[in-house]
């Protein structure tokens, strides 16, 4: 790969429209899912043959602006609980810090110049994607799978872990009016460094966030989401300067992502309102099970890299390229069934218009 | 005649004595929650699984949503059909709650020392006494879920009772002859007009549990509600093949002499003093309906002191049809002897045709009062993606319209949770105009200067974000991308934003 300046690529208009293809697909996801979309867009970018940390860098600069405007939206909507995300906010910092100082730390205690100098880096994030999104994806189609086989059509998201945290009433408890739920300090505190942690180490604090706030707190849906966005926009804030303080920030990256990202995420969020609830989570883990295979492929590229595999290099444009498909597949897939459902949905809105109206020849 | 509605804490043994007691003493009918859950299980209602879900979690899926609007409505068809000359006695854990919006109606509360409580239950439940403190504690906290779930109310909020007792110091026979005292008063004999009011709770309540024992429309997730016999109900787009047979299924419905059936994912409810289909206003609101296959709910809102010859009892929600007959409307002065009646109900009948051939009707009535009204009058049917307020409080001058209009706004999206918007706003925030076309030209011509900026001067800018000169830069580097990163995901945003606003879809 050809760099510009330090660790900044090359950006040619092919790379350009990749770039804003990524930002675009990761904003449709983002939009439908809820929770980030950096699943796709950071990989995709580590593909284009940017470095690991630059593409997190990059992504949690774009992901500050972008949850500026977003939560700014669901705030109006009367979505965004302040008061709940201030105390996720207090204990995210702690996370954050601590992926970036990990990330640092890999990417400049590395020896080895260019692509073999990110690899210790690049195979960390790589690690950790894998094995908190697999399990995230396979708790979500579990549960999917779980109410179809009970027959319910439209039952929501599972209970057993909200329940079993009600019964923590370790003072400080909290009341947050807006969610309007009732949560011990101290079953915050977890969800708020895992949230931070993740969101400063592969730039997804969302896909923890929003599922923990549903799954563990019993937060609705559209409040997770308003909330997560206007808490990404303060982590994604401290952690945009972090990164930039560094110098790994590369902006035409961010710019680019803005492009196809906010487009993206009206669709995605149009989506949301016209699809049902299984189909959105069942979607969703499908297209991040997909992801986790992409991220999962380019494993040993990495190990090779660094040494502690022994391997062919000319196997690199392999692994790339297979982990390249499975990441356009799952995120083209995905975007595509998502545009689907929109454009039929648009189609019918306009066809709405519909009022049947019987009177009683007798009126009793 | 009146209606009595009792309160009491857990274990429920006083409120049920005194009802008890009043009954006796009065030979009014008289229904206790347990026998209402007993008729609920024998029909079929899941109550015990909408309890537990309700008590265990806040996070409702939309079948047990369902399942609490049966439970009401299977409730009010209950209570309604036990009211024999307009009385009735009742007690339970949220009993003053039922038949919300309508006066006329004693709700009581029951204050019971917490010793007296500790004492009936633990001899009931045969338990020992700290024990049953805790067990009373937890009770009480889940009967305030319920109360908030179900209700949307506070158990606490003092204001929802006509008349609190504390049983400290008074025996319940002397509770039973002050609240039968209390009961025969004017006040708390039923107006022709709550009267009314009740009719509809009840028709409307049939209506759903008619719906949900018909086999075509069972399981639906449906918006009911009634006025003045009329029956309008709203249904997802994706139940568009149910819309017939709702409609035959109510035309068998006894009591409904019109029912409206309107295809809608959501709904917009628009309040307003006065409404006149040919303004732009009602253009902008059926609009946005449109864009969002919305049905728009109509509400007249009449400020409590202009509404003439009206006493304080008399001001609640008025009924009005679909197609704007008047049931029972007082209208004051010299009445016409003639067919026509004088009914000046704001130009809200003709908005409603107008709705109705449009496609986009969810029904439409008078609310006289405000925020609290309001909020009565709409809460079993919340589903609105937003509330637009028009000109209201029209009497005022136009600062305090602006501010009484303003806290009438808080009050209703505290309560609701929905977005509430100012039809002046609603074209800026929703909808594409001239201003916003302008303002699409503006922004995307500034945009196009920070990319061609950004993309013809790649070297100096990375060199100053991450190469040389960042390391003598690195704090004023991270500020300024601090900094410029939102203003172009703003400027952007917007664009994107008007743009699809353009095509309508948002």
């Amino acid at each position: 790969m050809e760099y510009i300046i330090a660790n900044f690529i090359q950006i040619n208009l092919s790379t350009a429209l990749q770039v804003i293809l990524l930002g675009f697909i990761g904003g449709v996801l983002s939009g439908f899912i809820g929770s980030g979309g950096a699943f796709f867009m950071t990989p995709g970018m580590m593909n284009l043959g940017v470095n690991g940390v630059v593409a997190v860098a990059s992504n949690i600069t774009h992901k500050f602006g972008k949850a500026m405007v977003g939560s700014h939206k669901h705030g109006k909507a009367g979505n965004v609980d302040k008061k709940l995300a201030a105390y996720i906010l207090g204990t995210a910092i702690i996370g954050i810090q601590i992926a970036v100082a990990i990330n640092s730390f890999l990417f400049k205690g590395a020896s080895g110049h260019g692509v073999a100098k990110g690899a210790g880096s690049n195979l960390y994030i790589s690690l950790v994607f894998a094995i908190i999104l697999s399990f995230v994806a396979v708790s979500m189609l579990k549960d999917v799978l779980g109410s179809s086989k009970s027959g319910s059509t439209d039952s929501g998201p599972s209970r057993k872990i909200v329940d079993a945290m009600a019964k923590i009433k370790l003072p400080p408890v909290i009341y947050f009016k807006v969610a309007d739920i009732t949560v011990s300090l101290w079953v915050l505190m977890p969800i708020g460094i895992a949230t931070g942690y993740l969101a400063g180490t592969i730039g997804v604090g969302g896909f923890i966030g929003v599922p923990a706030m549903i799954y563990v707190l019993g937060v609705p849906t559209a409040v997770a989401a308003g909330t997560e966005l206007y808490l990404a926009m303060f982590m994604g804030a401290y952690g945009a300067l972090s990164y930039a303080f560094q110098g790994f920030v590369d902006i035409r990256l961010t710019m680019l992502m803005y492009l196809g990202s906010l487009i993206g995420i009206y669709l995605g969020v149009y989506g949301v309102k016209v699809v049902n609830e299984r189909y959105i989570r069942m979607v969703t883990s499908l297209i991040i099970l997909l992801c986790v295979i992409s991220r999962a492929i380019a494993i040993p590229m990495y190990l090779r890299q660094l040494g502690l595999i022994d391997i062919d290099p000319a196997y690199d444009v392999y692994f790339n390229m297979t982990s390249k498909f499975f990441l356009f597949f799952s995120g083209i897939s995905g975007c595509l069934l998502i545009l689907i459902n929109v454009i039929r949905a648009y189609m019918q809105r306009r066809g709405i218009q519909k009022t049947l109206r019987v009177v009683k020849s007798t009126a009793e | 005649m009146p209606i009595v509605l009792i309160t009491s804490p857990p274990p429920h043994e006083m409120g049920h004595a005194l009802a008890q007691n009043l009954a006796d003493d009065t030979g009014w009918p008289q229904y206790s929650r347990g026998q209402l859950v007993e008729e609920a299980h024998a029909h079929g209602i899941k109550l015990s699984r909408l309890e537990t879900s309700i008590i265990k979690s806040p996070v409702i899926s939309e079948q047990l949503a369902r399942e609490k609007e049966l439970y009401l409505s299977f409730v009010t068809d209950m209570l309604c059909g036990e009211i024999e000359n307009k009385n009735l006695i009742y007690s339970g854990r949220s009993g003053h709650l039922l038949f919300p919006g309508v006066r006329n109606i004693l709700r009581v509360g029951l204050g019971v020392p917490i010793e007296i409580r500790i004492n009936n239950a633990s001899k009931k439940l045969g338990m020992p006494f700290e024990k049953t403190q805790d067990y009373l504690k937890y009770l009480d906290e889940d009967i305030e879920k319920w109360n908030h779930y179900v209700h949307r109310e506070q158990a606490s909020d003092r204001s929802n009772y006509d008349l609190f007792l504390n049983l400290e110091n008074l025996s319940l026979a002397n509770a039973s002859v002050l609240l039968q005292k209390t009961a025969e008063l004017t006040d708390f004999q039923l107006s022709d007009k709550n009267l009314s009011l009740l009719e509809d709770l009840h028709l409307a309540a049939r209506a759903r549990l008619h719906l949900a024992r018909n086999k075509e429309t069972t399981g639906l997730n449906l918006g009911i509600r009634a006025r003045d016999k009329v029956v309008t109900v709203t249904y997802m787009p994706r139940q568009e093949s149910a819309a017939t047979s709702i409609s035959q299924a109510l035309d068998s419905l006894e009591g409904c002499r019109e029912n409206l059936c309107t295809m809608a994912e959501t709904n917009i409810l628009y309040i307003q003093e006065q409404f006149n289909p040919k303004t732009d206003d009602l253009g902008q609101v059926t609009q946005l309906a449109k864009r969002w296959g919305a049905a728009v709910e109509l509400i007249r809102l009449v400020p409590k002191e202009e509404e003439a010859g009206s006493s304080l009892e008399d001001l609640r929600a008025e009924p009005l049809s679909a197609n704007g007959r008047n049931g029972s409307t007082y209208t004051g002065g010299v009445e016409d002897d003639g067919p026509e009646i004088n009914t000046d109900d704001g130009g809200l009948s003709e908005t409603l045709e107008e709705l109705v051939a449009m496609g986009r009707s969810a029904g439409g009535y008078t609310v006289a009062g405000a925020g609290r009204e309001i909020i009565n009058a709409v809460k079993e049917n919340n589903n609105y993606s937003l509330v637009i307020l028009g000109n209201l409080f029209l009497s005022k001058g136009p600062q305090a319209s602006t501010r009484l209009t303003r806290e009438l706004g808080l009050t209703l999206h505290d309560k609701l949770r929905t977005p509430v918007i100012d039809i002046k706003e609603l074209k800026s925030e929703f909808l594409f105009g001239k201003a916003q076309a302008f303002k699409l030209v503006m922004f995307t011509l500034i945009l196009v200067c920070i990319y061609g900026l950004v993309f013809n001067f790649q070297k100096p800018i990375l060199n100053v974000i991450g190469g040389n000169l960042h390391e003598q830069w690195k704090w004023a580097a991270a500020f300024g991308l601090a900094i410029f990163v939102p203003v172009v995901a703003y400027i952007y945003g917007t664009v994107s934003g008007l743009l699809l606003k353009l095509i309508d879809i948002d």
